[in-house]
C-alpha cells in the first residue's frame, strides 16, 4: 500500500487534516453565501422584470446598464452556455472610438468611415451617434477595469484598423474582446446581475404585437417553460454559422434571435449582409486577426507578390474587409493560390515583424496558427482564405436612441440587432463598440420600459410552451433516427451557402440555392434525434440551432436574391454597379410569411 | 485505439468504450477527436464546447485524469505525453458536480467570484468621464491574470478541493481577485481581499498543481500568495494561516536562519488546537 501512495494522495490527506485543525469561520460565510443564489427561484423558470438573451458584450452591459437605469426592477441574464463562452471572446483587434483628437481625428470622422466602410447603407445619423458613444464608452471601460494596452503616457494605447482614416482601434494586447468580456462579466457581478446559464430560448411571444416573455427550455433538466417579462433584449449575436465550416466564429452563433424574431412576425433586416473576413485558417476558419495586418502584415499569392497592389495599391493589405476578401478569393479563383477547392488557400506573412514584437501585440494569433496549421509564424507565412465573420444584417431597431424593435417590450442590441450603423459592411473594430454602446441603450430602455408595464396575458406564450414541448418528444421520442443525419445536413447546408451565397452571388446560383434550401427544411423536418433523454440533451439543442441557421439562411438568401445590385459584402457579379436609385432606401426581409417590404425612416 | 468515456445521464453513472481509426484522429484536436465520436458513434454523448481556439474556455475535461482544454491539446501532443497509448480515459472535470457526460455546473463558480467582489472599484483621481491612466509597469503587473478563460482546469487539478470543496474556492477566483486587488486603478484593494481570507486563502496547500496545468500558463498559486502578502502587510495577520508563515519568517529571517520545527506546530496552531490534533490522532 505505502509504496502506491502517490503524491497526489499525500496531498489530499494533508489537506484533510489542515482542515480538521483549521479553526471555523464558516458562520458569517454562510450567511453570505445564502444571500448570492443566481436563480431567483427554485422551479427553474422565473417571470422577471427584464429579461436579457445572452450573455456576450451586449448582454452584460445592458444588464448592468437596466441595474443601474432602475435597481429594484429584477434583471435576469438567460444564457444557452456559461457567460463568457461568446464570440464577444474571440474578437481580437480593438474597439473603435476617439479618444484622442490631437492627430485631427474627431466623432465626425469616425462616424464618415462607418459610413463609407458600410457603403452607404448606414444610417447616416445613427453613425454619428454612434460614434460619439464609442468614445466615451473607451473611457467608461477602462474606469470598469479593462486592462488596455498602454502608450508612453500611460493612456489606452491605439493602432490601425482597415478603412479607418485615423488611427482610432483601442486595444488590450490581440485579446480585446476577451478582454472585453471578462471587464463586463466582473461589472455584470459587481451590480448584482442574476444568471440563469445553460437554459436557450426556443420561442419568443409576441402577442396584440407586444412582446410578452420567452419560451425557454432548461438544458440541464429538459424543462420547457414560459418565461414573462415586462421587456426583453435579445442580444444573441449573430447567425455566421449558416456557412457552418466557413465561419470564425463560435459554435453557438446560430442566429436564435434573428430565427425566433422571424418566427414571431417581426422585421429581420438586410439579412443579406455577412461579412467575409479576409484572414481565416485555411483548416477550420478561425481568424487571424486583422491586427496582423494592422500591424505591418503582407498577403503573398503562389508567385511570391504582394497581390494587394493590383486592387488597392494606396490602401494594400488594409483596404476595407470586403475588398481584401475579394481579392483573395479572385487569386484562389484565377489559379495564383496555393491549394485547391475548399481548401485553396493565400498566404499571411508577418515574419518581418520580429519575434519580440509578434510575441508582444499578436500572441494569440501564433498560438492559433500552431493549433490548426502547425506551425509557428514567427518563422514562416501562415496560410489563409477569407471566412465569414460578422453580421450585418439582424433584428431590426427603429432608433439607436432605444435600441427597440417596433414591438413594444422587445428590444435588441449588438450583432443580434441591425440599427443600420454598419450598413453593407463593418469596420474592423467597430463590432466591441457596437455590442457596448448599443447593449448598454437597450438596457436602459427595456428598464425604462419595464417600470411602467405591466405582464402580458400570456396565452400565446403557452401555446408556444405546448407547442415545443411536444416538439422535443416528436423529434427525440420516437427511437428512430441515424447518429450522422443531423451533422451531414449541417455541412451540406454550410457548404451549399458557401458556393451560392458567399463572397460572390450570382442570379443562378442564388436560384439553385432555393431549391436546395427547399430539399433542406424538408429532410431537416423529417430528420429524427435517437436520444430521448431530456438532461442535457446537446443533439436537441444543435437539432434547434440547424432549424434557426435554416431560417436565417432562407431569409439572407431572399435578400440576396432582390438585392440587384453589389453593395459592401455583398457582391452580385452579374450587378457589379452599386445601385443608389433603385437600392439605397432598399427593403427588408420580413417575417414568416417571407416577403419584401420597404424601408423606412 | 480506444477512447474510455466516463458517462453520466442524469440518474446513472457509468463506462461507454468508443473504437475509433487513429488515422480518423490523429491530426485533430482533443475538442475535435470529441465532436468526431458525437457526430459519427453517439449522439448523446455530451460535452460544451464553442469557439475552438481557446479563448472562451467551454471545453476543459479530463485526460487520464488530467485537466485539459479539449481544444488546444492536440491529439499529437497526447500520444507523446503518453507514450503511444492505444486507450485513453476522458472524465469530466474534477470538482465540479456532473450535469451530465463532460459538462458540468458552473454556477457555484460564478457565485464564488461574485464573493471576491471583481469588478474593479477606481481611485477617486479617475472618472468615468475621461479614463484612468497606468504605466506599463503597473500594466505588466496584472496583465497575465487577465488571460484567464474560466476553463476550469486549476479547480479540477486542485488537491485542496478535491480534499474538501466547503472551505476554499476554486483557484482561478483567486486568481480573479488578486488581479483587481492588485491593479493600480484599484482605490481599495482590501475589498477583494478580504472576502478571500474569509473564504479559504489561507487553506491552500501550496501543491502547485494548479499552476503545471493552466492553458495560459497562470499560476493560482503564486496569486494566492500574493493575496497573502497583502493580507498580512494590511494586517489581517491573525489566524493559522498568518502565525504560520510568521513563524517561517521569525525563525528564517529574524532569527538564527534555522526553522524550529518542534516550535512550529505550537506557534502555528497555538496550544488549545495542537493539543486537540495530537488527541484526535490517537
Amino acid at each position: 500500500m505505502s509504496e502506491q501512495f502517490t503524491r497526489r494522495e499525500f496531498l489530499q490527506s494533508a489537506c484533510i487534516t489542515m482542515g480538521a485543525l483549521a479553526v471555523s469561520t464558516t458562520g458569517a460565510d454562510k450567511a453570505f453565501a445564502a444571500t448570492s443564489t443566481s436563480t431567483p427561484n427554485t422551479s427553474g423558470m422565473p417571470s422577471c422584470d427584464v429579461l436579457i438573451i445572452g450573455s456576450g458584450a451586449a448582454g452584460l452591459r445592458a444588464a448592468v446598464a437596466a441595474r443601474k437605469k432602475n435597481p429594484n426592477l429584477s434583471v435576469v441574464v438567460v444564457s444557452k452556455v456559461m457567460p463568457t463562452r461568446s464570440a464577444t471572446t474571440m474578437a481580437e483587434g480593438g474597439i473603435n472610438g476617439v479618444i484622442d483628437f490631437s492627430e485631427g481625428d474627431s466623432f465626425e470622422l469616425h462616424a464618415k468611415d462607418t459610413v463609407k466602410g458600410g457603403d452607404f447603407l448606414v444610417d447616416q445619423d445613427t453613425a454619428l451617434k454612434f460614434a460619439t458613444y464609442a468614445g466615451a464608452a473607451i473611457h467608461e471601460l477602462d474606469y470598469l477595469g479593462m486592462p488596455f494596452s498602454r502608450n508612453a503616457k500611460g493612456e489606452v494605447n491605439k493602432r490601425y484598423a482597415g478603412g479607418a482614416s485615423k488611427i482610432r482601434c483601442n486595444f488590450a494586447s490581440d485579446k480585446t474582446g476577451h478582454i472585453l468580456t471578462h471587464t463586463c462579466l466582473d461589472d455584470a457581478l459587481k451590480h448584482g446581475v442574476k444568471f440563469l446559464m445553460d437554459h436557450h430560448m426556443l420561442d419568443l411571444s409576441i402577442e396584440n404585437g407586444r412582446c410578452e416573455g420567452v419560451v425557454l427550455r432548461n438544458i440541464r433538466t429538459g424543462d420547457i417553460a414560459p418565461v414573462r417579462a415586462k421587456s426583453v433584449v435579445l442580444a444573441t449575436g449573430g447567425y455566421t454559422r449558416v456557412f457552418w465550416n466557413r465561419t470564425s466564429t463560435p459554435f453557438i452563433a446560430t442566429g436564435d434571435g434573428a430565427a425566433a424574431v422571424l418566427r414571431a412576425g417581426l422585421v429581420f433586416k438586410d439579412p443579406e449582409m455577412l461579412q467575409f473576413h479576409p484572414t481565416g485558417v485555411c483548416h477550420g476558419g478561425t481568424l487571424i486577426t486583422e491586427a496582423a495586418r494592422g500591424e505591418g502584415g503582407i498577403l503573398l499569392n503562389n508567385q511570391g507578390e504582394r497581390f494587394m497592389k493590383r486592387y488597392v495599391p494606396n490602401k494594400m493589405e488594409l483596404a476595407p474587409r470586403d475588398i481584401v476578401a475579394r481579392s483573395i478569393e479572385t487569386e484562389i479563383r484565377e489559379g495564383r493560390a496555393f491549394g485547391h477547392d475548399m481548401e485553396a488557400y493565400v498566404l499571411l506573412d508577418v515574419t518581418h515583424l520580429g519575434k519580440e514584437k509578434i510575441m508582444r501585440d499578436l500572441p494569440q494569433i501564433r498560438h492559433i496558427g500552431m493549433l490548426f496549421e502547425n506551425m509557428d509564424l514567427v518563422e514562416k507565412p501562415i496560410a489563409i482564405r477569407p471566412t465569414a465573420h460578422y453580421s450585418m444584417g439582424g433584428i431590426h431597431v427603429t432608433s439607436i436612441d432605444t435600441m427597440a424593435t417596433p414591438a413594444p417590450g422587445l428590444y435588441a442590441a449588438g450583432e443580434a440587432a441591425c440599427v443600420s450603423i454598419h450598413g453593407a459592411n463593418r469596420l474592423g473594430g467597430n463590432s466591441l463598440c457596437d455590442a457596448t454602446v448599443t447593449g448598454k441603450i437597450a438596457g436602459t430602455n427595456a428598464a425604462e420600459y419595464a417600470a411602467k408595464a405591466d405582464f402580458g396575458a400570456g396565452k400565446r406564450l403557452n401555446d408556444l410552451t405546448l407547442k415545443w414541448t411536444s416538439h422535443f418528444k416528436e423529434i427525440t421520442g420516437s427511437g428512430k433516427g441515424n447518429v450522422n443525419d443531423m451533422y451531414a445536413l449541417r455541412e451540406e447546408l454550410g457548404a451549399a451557402n458557401w458556393y451560392n451565397m458567399g463572397i460572390f452571388r450570382t442570379e443562378s446560383k442564388l436560384l439553385e440555392l432555393a431549391d436546395k434550401h427547399a430539399e433542406f427544411q424538408a429532410r431537416y423536418n423529417a430528420i429524427r434525434i435517437p436520444n430521448a433523454n431530456p438532461v442535457f440533451n446537446t443533439a436537441y439543442t444543435e437539432y434547434v440551432e440547424l432549424g434557426n441557421l435554416l431560417l436565417a439562411s432562407r431569409a439572407a438568401l431572399m435578400g440576396a436574391t432582390a438585392r440587384k445590385e453589389s453593395r459592401g459584402s455583398h457582391y452580385r457579379e452579374d450587378y457589379l454597379k452599386r445601385d443608389d436609385a433603385n437600392f439605397l432606401d432598399w427593403k427588408d426581409v420580413v417575417v414568416g410569411q417571407f416577403k419584401i417590404e420597404e424601408r423606412k425612416y | 485505439m480506444k477512447f474510455i468515456i466516463d458517462r453520466f445521464d442524469g440518474k446513472k453513472n457509468y463506462q461507454q468504450t468508443y473504437t475509433v481509426e487513429k488515422k480518423d484522429i490523429e491530426a485533430l484536436t482533443l475538442l475535435g477527436t470529441l465532436l468526431f465520436i458525437k457526430q459519427h458513434q453517439d449522439i448523446t454523448l455530451n460535452f460544451t464546447a464553442s469557439c475552438r481556439m481557446a479563448i472562451c474556455g467551454a471545453c476543459g475535461v479530463r485526460v487520464n485524469g488530467h485537466a485539459y482544454l479539449a481544444c488546444d491539446t492536440k491529439m499529437t501532443e497526447l500520444f507523446e505525453e503518453y507514450k503511444d497509448a492505444d486507450t485513453f480515459r476522458i472524465s469530466p472535470l474534477s470538482n465540479y458536480t456532473v450535469i451530465s457526460d463532460l459538462a458540468v455546473d458552473w454556477e457555484p463558480s460564478i457565485e464564488n467570484l461574485r464573493k471576491v467582489k471583481p469588478g474593479l472599484v477606481a481611485k477617486s483621481e479617475f472618472s468615468e468621464k475621461e479614463g484612468c491612466r497606468q504605466n506599463q509597469e503597473e500594466y505588466d503587473r496584472i496583465v497575465g491574470q487577465w488571460d484567464c478563460i474560466l476553463c476550469g482546469v486549476c479547480a479540477s487539478e486542485c488537491n485542496k478541493l478535491s480534499a474538501d470543496r466547503s472551505d476554499y474556492m476554486e483557484p482561478f477566483v483567486y486568481t480573479r481577485a488578486w488581479k483587481v486587488a492588485n491593479d493600480s486603478r484599484t482605490k481599495d484593494p482590501m475589498i477583494h481581499v478580504k472576502p478571500t481570507v474569509t473564504n479559504g486563502l489561507w487553506n491552500c496547500v501550496h501543491c502547485h498543481e494548479c499552476t503545471n496545468r493552466c492553458p495560459k500558463h497562470i499560476s493560482a498559486a503564486e496569486d494566492i500568495a500574493g493575496l497573502r502578502a497583502m493580507a498580512m502587510r494590511k494586517g489581517l495577520n491573525s489566524g493559522v494561516g498568518p502565525a504560520h508563515a510568521k513563524s517561517f519568517y521569525t525563525d528564517l529571517v529574524e532569527d538564527s536562519g534555522r526553522l524550529n520545527e518542534i516550535r512550529l506546530a505550537l506557534r502555528t496552531e497555538g496550544m488549545s488546537t495542537a493539543l486537540r490534533a495530537a488527541a484526535n490522532k490517537e
